[in-house]
């Protein structure tokens, strides 16, 4: 995925907040599929990804004024907002299937190819998807039904009928591989 | 809780696996400001980044690039940004949030029809069991009354035997139905493997007429099983037969009337 420099987003952010349109479909341009790549995964489904990847700009355009760089990357702010939206969406078709049983059943995309699939090896090892690829699967599967299915732990627990102990230790450990990425990363772009 | 536990959960408040309690716990730590953690979650964060951005990426189709810019052009400048602001906007800022309080007052709302639909649903499931077992147990009874309103019910009286000579029993047998119930009370507890048997006979050829148990206090209810319409019964009997009873009376009898 193309990375822009995270400044170039922040000074966008700074002329969005005044009211700059043009700015706004710059920072569209440079962040969009991100959004919807992510929001795509969490629904599976097209239209209901789209409407999250609307709602994330418009709120991008409202707040733009409220973005610190103390709360992290344009980037990170971007994907908490996917995710919250995305997650809040997913929540509502469940309880939404739940009432209305059996559901009519929407277009819903086929399961997510496999990460390691998804780069090839050598794009992989470049970037911290690779870290990603490289985590034992069970790790790798925890973290993805909570950030991707949002499920909470004792919910990841019961889906894969596992000991809450179990399921806390492995997140934990795959939590722990990504943010020793991120500081090696972070070391390398200082050097 | 130490606070490197806090740090624990702050990472996992990240990834949006803590449960409801634990979450809300983290989230009253997280309002006492304290920046330790804000800092870790804005670490986690940004360690979180390679699950999205390891997906194969899907742009989204141009029309909503379109729509979305559309959107926008609709939309004032920034509510925040400075100076831009003309007095002469400022009520129309007020409505801009009485709108917002009224979405949220409409998301309210829908959460709250959600949970009731949800309720009476499940109210309305209960309830359909209920009306199921009442109806189930009113055509029993009405069966019951339909029974003793019949003017061929007879009543038998069976009376012990030397093995529970205290024991008696009542039988009512519509012999042109051929339904029946017996109410036996003063019975032995049954021993183990072994339960009561009743016996519908015709010129002294026993028929099996069903098998019953004992309550603690030795009263015992059977209604009768179908018998068949060929026979003349004229006398009814109670053994002691092997669970969960046998073809043929092989053991004591324990109770015996006629017609």
């Amino acid at each position: 995925m193309a990375a822009a420099l995270p400044g170039a987003s922040i000074q966008l952010l700074g002329e969005i907040a005044r009211g700059d349109r043009d700015a706004f479909a710059r920072f569209y341009d440079l962040h969009a599929s991100l959004v919807h790549t992510f929001a795509l995964r969490i629904l599976r489904e097209r239209s209901e990804a789209e409407e999250v990847v609307q709602d994330v700009f418009v709120q991008v355009w409202r707040q733009a004024a409220g973005y610190s760089r103390d709360r992290g990357t344009p980037e990170a702010w971007l994907i908490t907002l996917a995710r919250s939206r995305g997650i809040d969406k997913l929540r509502s078709r469940r309880r939404r299937d739940e009432m209305v049983r059996p559901a009519e059943t929407a277009e819903r995309l086929p399961e997510p190819v496999a990460l390691e699939s998804a780069t090839g090896p050598a794009e992989a090892r470049a970037t911290l998807g690779g870290v990603l690829a490289d985590l034992p699967t069970a790790q790798r599967h925890v973290l993805e039904l909570a950030y991707f299915e949002g499920l909470t732990q004792t919910e990841i627990a019961a889906r894969l009928g596992e000991p809450l102990g179990t399921v806390k230790t492995r997140i934990r450990s795959g939590l722990e591989r990504l943010r020793g990425a991120l500081s090696a990363r972070g070391g390398a772009e200082r050097a | 809780m130490n606070h490197d536990a806090w740090l624990e959960q702050a990472d996992l408040y990240a990834l949006g696996a803590l449960d409801g309690e634990e979450r809300a716990q983290f989230e009253a730590h997280l309002a006492t400001d304290c920046a330790i953690c804000a800092a870790r979650l804005r670490e986690m964060g940004e360690a979180l980044r390679a699950l999205p951005e390891s997906l194969p990426s899907v742009a989204p189709p141009p029309a909503l690039r379109a729509r979305i810019l559309e959107r926008i052009a609709a939309e004032r400048a920034p509510a925040a940004a400075p100076v831009t602001l003309r007095p002469a906007r400022r009520p129309s800022r007020a409505v801009w949030w009485a709108g917002w309080a009224g979405l949220a007052a409409a998301a309210v709302l829908l959460v709250f029809v959600n949970t009731e639909l949800r309720t009476t649903r499940q109210e309305v499931h209960t309830l359909q069991g209920r009306v199921a077992t009442l109806q189930a147990e009113l055509s029993r009874r009405e069966e019951t009354l339909r029974f003793f309103s019949d003017p061929g019910v007879r009543y038998v009286s069976l009376a012990g035997l030397k093995p529970s000579p205290e024991a008696s029993a009542w039988l009512l047998w519509n012999p042109s139905t051929r339904q029946g119930l017996l109410l036996a009370r003063g019975l032995p507890a049954a021993p183990a493997g072994h339960a009561y048997e009743l016996w519908a006979l015709a010129g002294g050829q026993p028929v099996p007429a069903g098998v019953f148990s004992v309550d603690a206090a030795g009263r015992g209810l059977l209604r009768l099983a179908e018998l068949p319409t060929d026979h003349a019964f004229d006398t009814f009997a109670v053994t002691l037969e092997p669970t969960p009873g046998v073809p043929k009376p092989t053991g004591p009898m324990h109770l015996l009337g006629k017609v």
